[in-house]
């Protein structure tokens, strides 16, 4: 039995200055598993991992690998000592060709006598894109030429090449489309098949139920539990991430209520070359409009366009007052707020303080001297109003969880008193009690007659929430879903595809 | 004929080709403004020559400046090694010439490298702040060794042997960016720096690899700038930051047209091109000041014409 185990972790511990982020959490990791790793935002998943990984130094404790102590200095480190990673953001560099990407850091395999051999280098690298049928990828094109979706690849090519041990998978799916998520799927089966190990980090708890063996859940950086898939079921899961009972039925439950008459926000006719083609609708007041289709239908953008952030746009975009809005000034004057699916990159300012984050656009309402005292309590306040978990409003917003970070930014905007709120992937990687409090709070805020747009990726959220759906195409609106009871997912996707 | 354009734009010579198409444009203009003091065959060698010395430097820079730096001493750096020079060949001739340069190039721009890595402040403030020493130490060299060089030892002031060791630089300096690690981290590290930290790259020893060899290469251009004047004077009061500006612009072309995949010979050209300008204005017979405003505007419109903006890209 002993053999069976892989990866021993010893009372793996690390704090962040008075955050706790793992608290002495030992774990086996067997040959031949998928193991999942789940828990809520901030449960200590990916400190876990990055330590595992190197990304991060170990606080204490002990990695230990085929029976041999292991404590990567980094990435490439913990490569050499069979243990990978797909990261959840872009994980390739610009500026670097596709091959240059592949073997980073461990060139050293084509060195001699301080020379690369590009040339084999290159080789080498088109034969492995070619062995997982990635042809249309260049090992020697930069990899600026190449989107989003294929950069991952190249990254899952990176991380997995050279048959690792331990593969860790944190959050990647998100960012996948279907065939992206099936290439990392055949991946992972292949290092179980090879009766190596992967550790799985998924908020979808389907797709965690569907692709792993054992599942291990944290919570508040401690370990809790670790049971077999098929023992377990959904909700089961949902009680031990959270450590209560979640309801089923954390959406909308009232049906049948008719549309407020009032438009907040009138589309018309706006375009934007290469994304959006004639996109017009109307938002109103009190009502959650959702926006769905695949990844790439332009959905996206339609966010930027409403709030002024869209370049090259034409048509219109005008408020009930009759303001246009061209400019993200503009939008906000005029009380829009905006949040981004690119959270880290767009929405917020990841190496500044939540105070700053929370109050940044509110300043101007405060006058031409501002009092800091003011600024701190205004943001605890809306901070605190979104139950924030932090340590206090001078903390950076980089050392939270990626679903503390989208309740900094929802409570920046329930700060500015925004009316019309543009959410764009709103529940993005966020466990599901964040997800429950951020639908309670839409819910509130359409009953108090705001304006919701809620752009997403996630069928059951656009069905769950929204009053309305457009489903997105090609660039276009593809067809329009009113609330039912009786609606379903293949409604929606009927429309997508 | 688009997907024809869509192919050429992919070559990795597509670059160089549009840099050889404006360095035509650009002598063909002048030529026209003034057919009889433009233009010549012998003329183009003596702005080739020009172009060839900042080159050279440009070359230095692009290792520091690819990783968002910049190095404002290399005009101080330029004038010691220069100082040295000359005083070095006065005993040991053209060893001197050779050896004093690149020595002082190399131990300067280590210590512009250890001194940014160790004070973590930017790299701007640390080699202007150096490069006020530098200067101080280029009075004590021209005491030493005088400020003209010997017309029996400026055998790097004219063809061929300008030539040969620009053409042995830019190799190197190719080379360095292709055959070595040096070339694929300092991209890494510009691109980001925490994800080339976690890929296992040793960020703070190539950046100090950098900047030495952005000595080294400023130690070359030395050789190449003295062989050309001849003479040295010894500057202080930040007076060297003027001889900063024209290797970076070649750098600015380089990283331009980096994509391409040809950063050295985009260098080159760059530098070229501005030499022709610069000569171009003069044989117009405007002003020197106004040569400077005129190639500070040229250069920025070669840029951005050049460079593929993104409406809404963060740029630094």
């Amino acid at each position: 039995m002993e053999n069976d185990i892989l990866l021993h972790a010893e009372k793996i511990d690390k704090r962040f200055g008075p955050t706790h982020a793992v608290d002495h959490v030992s774990l086996d990791f067997k040959r031949g598993e998928i193991h999942a790793l789940i828990g809520e935002n901030g449960s200590g998943k990916s400190t876990f991992t990055n330590m595992l990984t190197g990304i991060l130094p170990i606080g204490e404790g002990t990695f230990t690998l085929d029976g041999e102590e292991v404590a990567p200095k980094n990435q490439v480190d913990a490569n050499h000592h069979g243990i990978a990673i797909v990261v959840q953001e872009m994980g390739t560099l610009s500026g670097l060709s596709v091959a240059e990407n592949l073997f980073l850091g461990d060139e050293d395999q084509f060195m001699s006598k301080g020379i690369k051999n590009t040339a084999a280098m290159n080789k080498k690298a088109q034969e492995l894109l070619d062995s997982y049928g990635l042809d249309h990828i260049k090992a020697t094109s930069s990899i600026d030429n190449y989107d989003f979706e294929d950069r991952k690849l190249v990254e899952i090519v990176k991380s997995t090449w050279f048959d690792p041990k331990i593969l860790v998978v944190d959050e990647t799916t998100t960012a996948l489309s279907q065939s992206g998520r099936e290439q990392l799927f055949k991946c992972m089966m292949h290092v179980r098949e090879l009766g190596h190990c992967v550790i799985f980090i998924s908020h979808d708890l389907e797709e965690v139920l569907t692709m792993s063996d054992t599942i291990s859940i944290l919570r508040d950086g401690q370990f809790i539990k670790t049971v077999i898939k098929d023992d377990v079921t959904q909700d089961d899961l949902k009680t031990l991430m959270v450590g209560r009972e979640m309801s089923d039925h954390y959406y909308r439950t009232d049906y049948g209520e008719s549309l407020a008459s009032d438009v907040a926000v009138s589309v018309k006719d706006v375009s934007v070359p290469d994304e959006l083609e004639d996109i017009s609708f109307d938002l109103h007041r009190g009502e959650i409009l959702g926006i769905g289709g695949l990844s790439e239908c332009g959905m996206h953008e339609v966010g930027k366009a409403i709030f002024g952030a869209s370049y090259n746009r034409t048509g219109s975009v005008t408020l009930a007052d009759g303001t246009e809005v061209n400019d993200i000034n503009t939008a906000i004057n005029s009380s829009i707020a905006y949040a981004s699916k690119d959270r880290d990159n767009e929405s917020l300012l990841i190496n500044d303080t939540i105070q700053d984050n929370i109050t940044l656009p509110s300043m101007r309402d405060m006058g031409h001297v501002l009092s800091d005292k003011k600024l701190k309590s205004f943001a605890t306040e809306y901070a605190n109003l979104m139950s924030t978990k932090m340590v206090g409003v001078s903390q950076f917003v980089s050392a939270l969880s990626g679903g503390n970070k989208q309740k900094v930014v929802l409570a920046r905007w329930l700060g500015k008193q925004s009316d019309i709120l543009v959410l764009d992937s709103p529940t993005r990687g966020i466990d599901i009690k964040v997800k429950a409090d951020i639908y309670d709070l839409l819910d509130k805020m359409r009953k108090e007659g705001k304006a919701i747009l809620v752009i997403s990726e996630e069928i059951m959220e656009l069905i769950g929430m929204c009053d309305r759906i457009y489903v997105m195409k090609d660039g276009k609106i593809n067809g329009e879903l009113d609330r039912s009871p009786e609606l379903t997912e293949q409604d929606v996707i009927a429309k997508m595809v | 004929m688009n997907s024809f354009l869509t192919k050429a734009r992919q070559s990795q010579w597509y670059g160089v080709g549009l840099l050889l198409i404006m360095t035509f444009i650009c002598w063909a203009v002048f030529k026209i403004a003034c057919p009889t003091t433009f233009g010549s065959a012998d003329k183009m060698m003596t702005y080739l020559q020009s172009g060839l010395i900042y080159a050279v430097g440009g070359c230095g820079l692009y290792f520091i400046v690819v990783m968002g730096l910049f190095d404002f001493s290399i005009g101080a750096m330029m004038i010691l090694s220069e100082l040295l020079a000359i005083g070095s060949c006065q005993y040991i001739g053209y060893a001197g010439i050779i050896i004093a340069p690149v020595v002082c190039g190399l131990l300067l721009g280590l210590c512009n490298g250890i001194a940014y890595v160790k004070l973590h402040i930017p790299s701007m403030i640390v080699t202007t702040g150096l490069s006020l020493i530098y200067e101080s130490f280029s009075v004590f060299a021209s005491n030493w060794g005088g400020t003209r060089l010997d017309s029996a030892y400026n055998a790097f002031g004219s063809y061929p042997w300008n030539l040969i060791l620009a053409l042995a630089a830019f190799c190197f300096c190719g080379f360095l960016l292709k055959y070595t690690k040096v070339g694929t981290y300092t991209n890494a590290i510009g691109s980001n720096e925490l994800t080339a930290k976690n890929m296992g790259v040793n960020v703070n020893k190539y950046k100090v690899i950098a900047f030495t060899l952005c000595g080294l290469f400023t130690g070359l251009m030395s050789i190449l700038y003295l062989g050309y004047g001849t003479a040295q004077t010894p500057q202080t009061g930040m007076l060297s930051q003027a001889l900063n500006f024209q290797p970076l612009m070649g750098t600015f072309f380089g990283l331009a047209f980096k994509k391409y995949g040809h950063p050295v010979v985009s260098i080159a050209i760059g530098e070229f091109i501005i030499a022709m300008i610069f000569a171009g204005f003069v044989a117009l017979g405007m002003p020197t000041t106004v040569n400077n405003v005129v190639t500070g505007a040229a250069l920025l419109i070669i840029v951005c014409l050049t460079t593929k903006r993104v409406n809404g890209a963060v740029v630094k």
